[in-house]
């Protein structure tokens, strides 16, 4: 509340002005008798700089660490301090253990071999429904998302390599796209080679690859959608872990405030063409290769 | 004031925003003092501009950009001059910078991994053991064993005295309920090394030992082709004036160059140690000066609570005794021998640690054979390890009460005795 009375007071000045400077400037200017001290003492509102500290500097580490780092909760507000996102808020206390989603990050003298690492020990994460493993490999460690039988001391594989025959390969293993046979199951999709993945990490999910076709791969999502991306992009095999997710019960209203998830409006309102069941064909496959365009007249 | 100075401006026609601003301030500094939270009649709600982007500032090679920086004011139209690094002429201690690691005195390419107080290694024991060469054997040696069993080298009232230790370290020695782990933890070992000091008059060699605290550990090896420091502050040392008598036989020794290390791949063996590229070479201090009159180090002891910050789990634990033990051998032995490695000591070096957490005990003995650590053949050193041996069971502070009487003051209970 105070910080919305805040960012109020704090937006009216910069409606007019864009700096106090330029304000006191103004005032100077115009032959104000206005004494200084009403510019400076307005006891009005806060002027501390401490209001924004830990916002998103949390998230601003550059090395990488496994220990877990302090969370700031947001509430669903955004950088104005007014709510984007209802629903959100309270919840449990939370600290961020920073997962890495290139499971193809070579160690610093190790570039282009494929490497091995070792599950130290996998644990529940509060950040997301996945469980994290720690995995040992070389001089480093870090976090991943476990998959489905993944257990403290079995030996995982990363590799970048594509060959002529497919690989089979074991669950928890990473390989690029092109050297996994034809309907594997698959989590951890990257979509762009090297950006790290970004899609199938919700607990139990998985994509099937369901084609390879030139120097590209089709794999479909758990939303039955398709999508067609560089057989580079790497990707992990098996089922994410946590696969009894969607079975839980919350059981209370106590346990969703636990989670950080408000109550939703009561207001009843009208429901519109979004409501209901729909059946329509499957959208058209999302391509995300950057085809040559096939003619420039 | 405030409404003349809103009138002329006013008239001189200002920016709409500005003459709201003028109203809003006005109110703002009105209300001034006391009250903190800002009430205004209209609304202030409107869209939030979006955060504008600082203009770019676009370098041409070639062009040399016309600063108003010479001129020493804002000239319209000119560029902003570029920030100048100012650096002082002179040294202050409150204002210094250290230089980047590239930049220090003794950087070096090639990095070195450092073993210290507060290394949580992550394969515990087996770490240690392929760090050091180092063959693990479980359970303590035979002669120890049986000095310990033989009833001249024990205290009259062994049991009596050492169950007194243990109440004084964890009921009687505070003013609160109850003594904190660091505290009762100390108190007992404190209170242990005592007891065995008692045997002075039939042993007279324990008064040549002497207790050390605090002194700085440094050691260097090379294993393959990585070099390895043990640096840190150790906590208690017992120095003594003559050395500790060897463990194992040379058949024995000569038997451990059949021993294979344990590797653990994928896993390297110097994960978690601390890699540093700014470092001293070829350091090796046993902490004390030459003309210390107690040279041998005889026993360490290692608390767990020694370092608040730092906890450390069971089997770190024995790897951090571990590796300090091995530091202190191999200090001493540089010292005796020199820093080339050698493949077999003539009288290879012992050291005995304790490690507790005020309960629970962990005894070592560390037997260093060879100093030719680069290679996994060959002879290797030896080491006793005996893990996890309760020294009694719990100790309850709460008064047992029944009936509004108090039954027994505090509960200790201990199935066998200190040895």
């Amino acid at each position: 509340m105070a910080l919305s009375c805040l960012t109020r007071a704090l937006r009216s000045l910069t409606l007019s002005q864009p700096a106090l400077v330029s304000q006191a400037a103004a005032w100077s200017k115009l032959g104000a008798q206005v004494p200084s001290s009403a510019v400076i003492q307005c006891r009005g509102f806060l002027t501390t700089a401490s209001l924004e500290q830990n916002r998103v500097r949390w998230k601003q580490r550059e090395k990488y660490t496994i220990r877990p780092i302090g969370m700031k909760k947001t509430g669903g507000r955004d950088h104005t301090g007014r709510i984007r996102t209802h629903g959100i808020g309270g919840g449990h206390k939370q600290r961020y253990r920073w997962v890495d989603f290139h499971r193809l990050r070579y160690e610093a003298n190790r570039e282009g071999q494929p490497f091995e690492e070792k599950v130290v020990e996998v644990r529940y994460d509060p950040c997301r429904s996945a469980d994290i493993a720690l995995v040992a490999g070389g001089e480093r460690k870090r976090w991943i998302i476990a998959t489905e039988n993944m257990q403290a001391g079995d030996i995982i594989k990363t590799s970048g390599v594509i060959g002529r025959m497919a690989v089979s390969a074991n669950e928890g293993d990473a390989y690029p796209l092109g050297a996994l046979p034809v309907g594997t199951l698959v989590n951890n999709l990257e979509l762009r080679p090297g950006k790290g993945s970004e899609y199938i990490r919700a607990a139990g999910t998985s994509g099937v690859l369901l084609r390879k076709v030139n120097g590209t791969a089709i794999v479909q999502l758990p939303s039955k959608q398709q999508v067609q991306v560089l057989e580079t992009c790497m990707v992990t095999v098996g089922r994410i872990s946590n696969v009894d997710h969607n079975k839980r019960i919350i059981g209370k209203a106590g346990r969703n405030r636990w989670l950080g998830i408000r109550p939703s409006s009561g207001l009843w309102q009208r429901k519109g063409g979004w409501a209901g069941r729909k059946i329509k064909p499957l959208p058209p496959m999302k391509v995300y290769i950057n085809l040559p365009s096939v003619s420039a007249s | 004031m405030f409404p003349e100075t809103a009138q002329r401006l006013k008239t001189a026609a200002p920016l709409f925003s500005h003459a709201a601003f003028l109203t809003d301030l006005k109110r703002l500094s009105a209300h001034g003092g006391a009250r903190r939270h800002l009430t205004v009649g209209r609304c202030l709600t409107a869209k939030v501009p979006p955060p504008r982007k600082p203009r770019e500032r676009v370098e041409i090679p070639g062009l040399e950009m016309v600063t108003y920086g010479e001129r020493m004011h804002y000239v319209p139209g000119l560029a902003k001059p570029a920030p100048q690094h100012w650096e002082r002429d002179y040294k202050d201690p409150r204002y210094y910078k250290s230089p980047p690691a590239h930049e220090m005195r003794l950087y070096k390419d090639k990095p070195c991994y450092m073993f210290n107080q507060r290394t949580s290694a992550l394969e515990g024991v087996r770490q240690a053991a392929w760090l050091t060469k180092t063959q693990v054997i479980p359970g303590l040696p035979a002669q120890l064993l049986s000095l310990a069993e033989n009833p001249e080298n024990q205290i009259p009232d062994q049991d009596e005295r050492v169950q007194n230790a243990i109440k004084h370290a964890r009921f009687w020695d505070t003013t609160e309920d109850r003594p904190r782990k660091e505290k009762y933890s100390n108190t007992l070992l404190l209170n242990l090394l005592h007891l065995c000091a008692t045997l002075q008059c039939s042993h007279p060699a324990v008064g040549r030992r002497m207790l050390a605290e605090n002194y700085s550990l440094a050691t260097t090896w090379k294993r393959g082709e990585d070099l390895l420091q043990i640096r840190g502050q150790n906590g208690l040392l017992l120095n003594s004036m003559d050395p500790l008598p060897e463990m194992s036989g040379k058949q024995e020794v000569a038997d451990t160059a059949d021993h294979v290390l344990d590797a653990f791949y994928p896993v390297s063996p110097t994960i978690d140690l601390q890699k540093v590229h700014v470092y001293k070479e070829e350091v090796n201090h046993t902490g004390f000066r030459d003309d210390y009159p107690y040279p041998h180090a005889h026993t360490l002891y290692f608390l767990e609570s020694a370092d608040p910050r730092c906890k450390l789990r069971p089997e770190q634990f024995r790897t951090k005794m571990i590796m300090f033990t091995f530091g202190n051998a191999l200090a001493r032995a540089h010292k005796l021998y020199g820093t080339r490695p050698q493949r077999l000591l003539d009288r290879p070096v012992t050291v005995q640690s304790v490690g507790t957490n005020g309960r629970i005990f962990q005894f070592m003995v560390f037997q260093l054979n060879t100093t030719d650590l680069s290679g996994d053949d060959g002879i290797k050193n030896q080491m006793w390890l005996e893990e996890d041996v309760e020294l009694y069971d719990f100790a309850k502070v709460r008064p047992l009460i029944k009936k509004k009487q108090v039954k027994v003051q505090f509960l200790f209970e201990g199935r066998r005795g200190f040895h």
